[in-house]
């Protein structure tokens, strides 16, 4: 028993900590400016919305409650906005808002793709209550080619034809090609 | 969700079948990857930068992985079997819910001939992850994990009041291997019948004067019962077993032996459904109904024909005096609709005569708050009936918050009480015997003075 609540404890804790990894892998040097700023609000109240939604998820959600005072229907509608909305959709939109803003810098992209990517699995199992094992069980091929698939894009970068604009189109869309190739092939 | 409906030959425990379609959507997780790959795609493409195209890869991989590679059932035939249907209050019990079927689509519906008639359409279930969750009802308490997987789950719960319960829904979620879909089902379990838990109640009442019928209360009348009566002189006719020889050696002339008639008698069972005081489960009607159903169980066992009344806001529902184990559970069944909020019916004086039959014991359960409900005892007595009270007024009224030892308060407090225990003292006047009952201690103890000999219908 002490072991699974162990389980479950260490998968909301490793959720949070690369959900906080991936907002300050993307900000850091922190960019001027109010837009920067912003986001940087909105990535944080996001992931610890998230972080949030994640500790309260054995919470019951409580049923036919009449008569509450003011302060108890503030924390019920708190809860249930915490419980309700998208923040791990929001954290990922701005963290790449926030990588975005920084000039171009390819390997620093991929090791955020694979952040964001390993923040939205650990979410998922955390929040499934399942261990990672059983529920990951098979990911592997299909995680495996879509980082090379990430390895390659970066790569690519590094061609002369990419620092040019036009170079630079014609890869964003042989990148585009190779995922959709590979999603058709890959899987099943 | 289609109708549930009783396995028709169902044996000791109940069997509901429910036929209900699975409602599928994109899991959360997808929906995740998905808005992490679209926005990278985009800002790929807004930014001219091709390892943020890249970074969409993994995610779009495993939504590629997941979707629309296995077959998912549209319909899912949910066997409900709760333990049983009829409960008494706290006692436990459990709801069972089994997958007995699936139908690929619509139009192989699993309910139509049961699991046989889906083979055809047969979709596997070895490859979704089953969660169930139980919503119990109101009044419903789990008494178990309600979130649990795997294909036939098992919840227990109590019931801690009487009542009719809906015993609430039980939400099955069908998960694929990837998570990308989620399909759900919600599955109404059945309503539960939770009976007052009765009294306790061995000995009966039992009236002087017993309408001529077969039973088994000895009358004061000569008859054909076992009880011994008295000695007679012999008159040619009698049985010749009937002769007492000792008698007849002493006396000089034949002596038979007499017996006491055995008779039934009628008792309708009065319940004040009119105002509930106290707290829920130790309340004036919790007791009521506890006191009712000892009394039906004990009347019934001595065979007599048992009837109840249940007296509410505007009106009575009556149930006319019957013999057999079926007659309990209906006048509990009757009892318990004494939780209805409103009912207009006839008023006790307009009952028919086969709710009130002439010479019939009335044995009344109430907390006498309502006046009504005392003038309708009064007008019962004064219509011949032998009536008994049991007072199940237990609480009084609470004090002030404010200042709960005040002058005035005390004497609301006082008031109350002295009119209480003149309404009491009223009707013992016009010969209605009132005994008070604590709910908890047998319905014996308070009835001992009119159980030990019978009771004499005074008009």
């Amino acid at each position: 028993m002490r072991r699974r609540v162990l389980a479950i404890a260490g998968a909301r804790l490793g959720a949070i900590l690369l959900g906080v990894a991936a907002l300050v892998w993307a900000a850091v040097p922190v960019p001027g400016g109010g837009w920067a700023s912003i986001a940087l609000g909105i990535g944080s109240l996001s992931v610890l919305a998230s972080a949030g939604r994640l500790a309260v998820l054995e919470v019951p959600e409580e049923e036919d409650a009449y008569f509450l005072s003011l302060a108890d229907r503030l924390l019920q509608r708190a809860v249930g906005l915490v419980r309700w909305a998208a923040w791990e959709e929001a954290a990922c939109v701005v963290v790449l808002w926030l990588e975005v803003l920084h000039p171009a810098r390819a390997w620093h992209t991929a090791v955020l793709g694979v952040l964001l990517i390993a923040y939205l699995l650990a979410v998922h199992v955390a929040e499934s209550g399942t261990p990672a094992r059983d529920l990951l069980r098979g990911h592997a091929r299909v995680l495996g080619a879509g980082l090379v698939l990430l390895a390659l894009a970066a790569a690519a970068t590094a061609l002369p034809a990419a620092s040019a604009g036009e170079g630079a189109v014609l890869l964003v869309v042989a990148a585009v090609a190779v995922i959709a190739a590979a999603t058709l092939v890959l899987p099943g | 969700m289609t109708a549930e409906r009783p396995e028709p030959g169902a044996a000791a425990q109940p069997v509901f079948r429910a036929d209900a379609s699975v409602q599928w959507r994109v899991s959360r997780h997808s929906r995740r990857l998905l808005t992490l790959a679209l926005a990278a795609l985009l800002l790929a493409l807004v930014t001219r930068r091709p390892e943020l195209a890249g970074l969409a890869a993994p995610a779009l991989l495993l939504l590629a992985a997941g979707s629309g590679r296995a077959t998912r059932p549209a319909w899912l035939l949910v066997e409900v079997r709760p333990s049983a249907t009829r409960l008494i209050e706290a006692e436990p019990a459990t709801i069972g819910l089994t997958v007995a079927g699936q139908a690929a689509a619509p139009g192989a519906r699993p309910g139509a001939g049961g699991p046989a008639a889906v083979a055809d359409g047969l979709v596997p279930l070895d490859s979704f992850d089953l969660r169930w969750t139980f919503h119990p009802g109101k009044g419903i308490e789990p008494a178990s994990a309600t979130a649990v997987g795997g294909r036939a789950p098992r919840f227990a719960l109590t019931v801690p009041r009487w009542g009719k319960r809906q015993a609430g829904t039980a939400e099955l979620v069908l998960r694929d291997r990837w998570r990308v879909t989620e399909g759900r089902v919600l599955v109404t379990l059945p309503s539960l019948d939770c009976f007052p838990r009765p009294g306790q109640q061995e000995a009966t009442i039992t009236l002087s004067r017993l309408p001529n019928r077969l039973g088994e209360h000895p009358a004061r009348v000569p008859g054909d019962g076992l009880e011994f009566a008295g000695i007679r002189e012999y008159v040619p006719g009698d049985r010749q077993r009937q002769i007492n020889w000792p008698a007849s050696t002493r006396l000089g002339r034949l002596q038979v032996n007499t017996y006491a008639a055995e008779r039934a008698q009628d008792v309708v069972l009065l319940v004040d459904a009119t105002s509930d005081v106290g707290e829920p489960g130790t309340s004036a009607l919790d007791f009521a109904l506890r006191g009712a159903s000892a009394a039906a169980r004990a009347y019934l066992r001595q065979r007599d024909r048992v009837g109840a009344i249940t007296y509410q806001w505007g009106g009575a529902q009556w149930l006319a005096p019957a013999l057999g184990k079926r007659q309990e559970y209906r006048i509990i069944d009757a009892l318990l609709r004494a939780d209805a909020s409103w009912s207009r019916g006839a008023n006790v004086r307009r009952l028919p005569r086969a709710a009130l039959p002439d010479g019939a014991l009335v044995v009344a359960f109430s907390p006498l708050l309502d006046q009504r409900f005392v003038e309708a005892l009064r007008d019962m007595r004064e219509r011949g009936l032998s009536l008994l009270v049991v007072d199940v007024l237990n609480v009084s009224p609470p004090a002030s918050r404010r200042d709960a030892v005040s002058p005035a308060d005390r004497l609301a407090r006082r008031i109350w009480s002295m009119e209480q225990q003149a309404i009491r003292f009223a009707l013992r006047e016009l010969g209605v015997p009132v005994v008070h009952w604590d709910g908890t201690a047998p319905l014996d103890l308070p009835l001992a003075p009119f159980t030990r000999r019978p009771l004499v219908g005074r008009r």
